[in-house]
């Protein structure tokens, strides 16, 4: 097992070479650099040249991408060229912790409503709770996560004022647990709404899964075994059942690391998302770089805990 | 079993549309009045100690709190509370004094000497002198100021030595020099038409900043930091959280007086959020940048407890023309080295462009009428603005196509569009970028009208902003029409950086020999310094941009403010909402 996952870890250095590689190259043959929009009649256009040369901008593509290598494996991201005196690394720290805060809770949320929803869906089909949750799936999936967050915000936030609607703090300088419960209740709306969508999924994957296990050969024969209906279920049905959701959600924690740019939008929530969304706008190639390379890095990791958890849930399948 | 579920299926669809009833009855609801909103009008007595007052802007700033090396107006909104500058200009945009109380030129106009505020202190407590303005001054023509990220440069541009001291050459700058303590002595390098909006600049402060290297200068924490950042404004920068709010607290010893207000908070909210929140008073104004949409109107106008400003705007929307073209790699600005375009070099042809364009029908359906027609591309605010003698080209598709019959473009083989004089197919190229939605809606518009009087128009694909603008600056050869906006300067009207021919954003590439010679006049001492005939000089030079059209100014948008009833003392400049904030008040109806 442990050499397994050495292995797999080692996979991940050229894969992400070759994700920079890619990414730069692609972002250089963009037209455009962080000063082509600059426009302001007062400034004589000879100042951004100057500031290209003294950023390197005008140098050969393979000696930026030198450039930037080098210092990333030292760990030094560089400097934005957008965000003027920020590093790349304190920006990105900055905007980091918010959005695991949302990713957690987002991904807490699917699990805990979609998980037990869709089993119960599955034991039960065809009854009115099932076609309410069928309803509501279909819901889900079809309301626009900005959409769904303006409604929320109009009607918890604005009519009702019963959590905050924008921010993830309600003001500077508060500590401890106080500032832990006005954290979770910033939470509450953007991670409902990002959650929408992934929950209203995970539910109907989670309901033809178990429905699909609870018809196969081996539950017909625990049966006959005289199981109970708990053991059949919790211990035959759910284990299996769980395998292909366990790979949609390790893909899931890539997604969300990535950040979401329509609610961190609408809820002015400073994450990834908008981050690199902005950065992208505004050509700011190192911080472009480093969330590409941090986002790469998570989804192998994410598709790595996702192979080591089937090995958990399915005894069977051994890693050597 | 099978009526069970149609009879549910029918449920959920009927709790659906409950659902979206009670939000559009919820809409109602909430812009009724609620009783106590009117009679906040007039508050009972004077100017009221205290309270806090929250300010919404839509995108978080950058974070960079220098005012040598911020560029983005959502700095400048809490910059504005901070910072000041020697001068500052009245609704007229006439300078007025800030921290110098007065100032004098010489007598052949190169030397500008300011008398300095006194008892003006920065917000740590020591005393603010000319060693301060000597300072910033030095600072912005400095080596490495623009290698660091700077590009204020062109205030300390026309002060005497700039040259020497910018580039290394000399290690003394004379440009700003200290007569006293408080007095202080510009000295330019020629007589100076724009002395005084040169002299302008926030000053920061010389014992904060004299020991950090420029290099380090923006990312150092007094650049950065809520609580390191000194300035001599009414508001002292105390606390924030990046990216999301910022708290400003009130400078007691303010030289122009205590402010009234305790604090002022910026927080950032969605476009889509801040008039919620204004309505129920979680925030209290929304101004620059973006203000609030037209569209939302006539919402934020039946909100009881809010007051809506509304001026023009300094920018407008244009239409160029590409008249000449560039070579293809020539980054020099050099008009010798143009090729004429030929689709457009018929000045009828441009004009008869201009006709057929209704532009009041665009501010009516996109802006909501919440905009001007402009006929020329100087800000309407200035006295220098000449809104009567440029030809204003009222929309008119007979007097177009008159035009452009006259101008031998005729459609000569019927298939609706017009040709060019020796007969062959002859199509306008209209650009545009993304990024303002209503510029890219009037996009489609204008490819219409256009074409109501016959002139074949290729509407190409609208371009993100970054890849748009450096085509416009480097592969427009077969370009002709292009739209972009323009943010204009409040203090000096001078359009040469705009529409003089070697002018880098003169992307039509209009070189007309006769108006830069009145453009150049327009700015020339000692002449110019006579505020009657630089006016004179630069309606001169409207008229002949409006005869030869480089460009059709399609609309300036208002900026569109609003502020609760409760916050008093809102006395704004017609560039800026934030103005004399220590007499800014609230009072409290609960």
């Amino acid at each position: 097992m442990i050499q397994y996952l050495i292995r797999r870890i080692l996979v991940f250095i050229p894969m992400l070479f070759a994700l920079t590689v890619i990414v730069f190259a692609l972002m250089q043959a963009a037209p455009g650099d962080p000063f082509s929009q600059k426009m302001d009649p007062n400034i004589d256009r000879a100042i951004y040249e100057k500031q290209r040369e003294a950023l390197g901008l005008n140098d050969p593509i393979h000696v930026q991408y030198w450039r930037w290598v080098t210092n990333a494996v030292k760990g030094d991201f560089g400097d934005s060229l957008i965000y003027k005196g920020r590093t790349v690394a304190d920006l990105i720290a900055e905007r980091f912790s918010n959005t695991i805060n949302l990713g957690i809770m987002t991904l807490l949320i699917t699990i805990i409503v979609s998980i037990p929803i869709g089993i119960y869906s599955a034991r039960h089909p065809y009854t009115p709770l099932d076609y309410g949750a069928t309803t509501f799936g279909f819901l889900g999936l079809a309301t626009p996560n900005f959409f769904f967050g303006l409604l929320a915000i109009y009607v918890l936030s604005i009519q009702l004022g019963w959590l905050p609607s924008h921010g993830t703090v309600s003001k500077p300088g508060i500590e401890g647990f106080e500032l832990f419960i006005d954290k979770i209740r910033h939470l509450v709306l953007p991670s409902l709404t990002l959650g929408l969508a992934g929950t209203a999924s995970y539910m109907r994957y989670m309901r033809s899964e178990v429905l699909d296990v609870l018809g196969s050969d081996y539950i017909r024969t625990a049966r006959a075994k005289g199981m109970t209906e708990n053991t059949v279920l919790y211990k035959h049905t759910l284990r299996n059942a769980l395998i292909p959701i366990i790979t949609l959600l390790g893909f899931e924690v890539g997604i969300l690391l990535g950040g979401a740019v329509i609610t961190e939008g609408v809820f002015q929530f400073p994450g990834l998302g908008t981050l690199f969304i902005t950065s992208i706008g505004n050509r700011d190639y190192p911080v472009i770089m480093a969330i590409n390379l941090m986002l790469g890095f998570f989804v192998l990791l994410g598709n790595l805990l996702a192979d080591i958890f089937y090995s958990i849930v399915d005894p069977r399948i051994r890693y050597d | 079993m099978k009526f069970k579920k149609s009879w549910l299926l029918l449920l959920s669809f009927v709790l659906m549309l409950g659902i979206l009833a009670a939000c559009s009855g919820g809409n109602d609801a909430g812009t009724e009045p609620e009783g106590e909103g009117t009679e906040t009008e007039q508050p009972a007595e004077g100017p009221q100690k205290g309270g806090t007052v929250v300010g919404a802007m839509d995108t978080p700033p950058s974070g960079q709190f220098n005012p040598i090396f911020y560029e983005e107006a959502y700095e400048a909104n809490i910059l504005s509370f901070i910072y000041e500058g020697l001068l500052s200009q009245d609704e007229n945009l006439n300078f007025t004094p800030g921290l110098a109380k007065e100032w004098s030129f010489n007598e052949d106009n190169t030397e500008l000497t300011f008398k300095l505020e006194e008892n003006v202190k920065w917000h740590d407590g020591e005393p603010f002198t000319a060693d301060d303005v000597v300072f910033t001054y030095k600072m912005l023509a400095s080596p490495g100021y623009i290698e660091a990220g700077g590009i204020r440069s062109y205030f300390a541009a026309n002060l005497v030595g700039y040259e020497e001291f910018s580039t290394g050459a000399s290690q003394d700058f004379q440009g700003v020099v200290k007569v006293d303590d408080y007095t202080v002595k510009f000295v330019f390098a020629q007589p100076n038409v724009k002395a005084l909006a040169d002299a302008s600049f926030t000053i920061i402060p010389e014992h904060i900043f004299a020991d950090i290297p420029m290099a380090d200068m923006p990312a150092a924490p007094e650049s950065r930091d809520a609580g390191k950042i000194v300035g001599t404004g009414p508001f002292k920068f105390t606390e924030m959280v990046q990216g999301e709010q910022y708290v400003l607290e009130k400078n007691a010893d303010y030289w122009k007086g205590e402010p009234y207000l305790d604090s002022v908070v910026w927080k950032v909210v969605d476009q889509a959020v801040i008039l919620g929140l204004l309505e129920t008073g979680e925030i209290d104004f929304v101004a620059d940048p973006n203000g609030f949409q037209a569209a939302d109107f006539e919402t934020v106008d039946a909100m009881p407890n809010v007051e809506i400003i509304e001026q023009p705007d300094f920018g407008y929307q244009i239409m160029g023309m590409m008249v000449n073209h560039r070579a293809a790699g020539d980054k020099t600005l050099d008009p010798s080295k143009w090729t004429v375009n030929e689709k457009l070099k018929d000045q009828k042809v441009r004009q008869a462009i201009a006709y057929a364009v209704d532009r009041q029908a665009i501010i009516d359906g996109l802006l909501y009428g919440r905009g001007i027609v402009q006929n020329s591309p100087i800000a309407t605010q200035f006295e220098a603005y000449d809104d009567k003698n440029p030809p204003q080209y009222a929309y008119s598709e007979d007097e177009a196509k008159k035009l452009l019959d006259e101008a031998g473009y005729k459609d000569v083989d019927g298939d609706g569009f017009r040709e060019d004089p020796a007969g062959k197919e002859w199509v306008l190229n209209l650009n545009y970028p993304l990024g303002n939605q209503i510029r890219e809606r009037s996009a489609p518009i204008i490819e219409e009208y256009l074409e109501a009087v016959g002139i074949n128009i290729d509407l190409r694909q609208p371009k993100e902003a970054a890849a748009y603008f450096e085509d416009l600056d480097n592969n427009a050869q077969d370009w002709d029409l292009y739209l972009v906006g323009w943010s204009l300067d409040s203090t000096d009207p001078d359009p040469t950086g705009l529409w003089d021919a070697p002018a880098a954003y003169n992307y039509s590439r209009w070189n007309n020999a006769e108006a830069d010679a009145i453009l150049k006049e327009a700015n020339t001492p000692p002449e110019a310094f006579d505020k009657e005939y630089r006016n004179g000089k630069l309606s001169e030079w409207q008229v002949k941009f409006g005869e030869d059209l480089p460009a059709l100014i399609l609309y300036a948008a208002n900026s569109l403010w609003a502020h609760n009833t409760r916050l008093h003392g809102v006395d704004v400049l017609p560039y800026s909402f934030l103005n004399d904030t220590h007499l800014w008040y609230v009072t409290e109806e609960e």
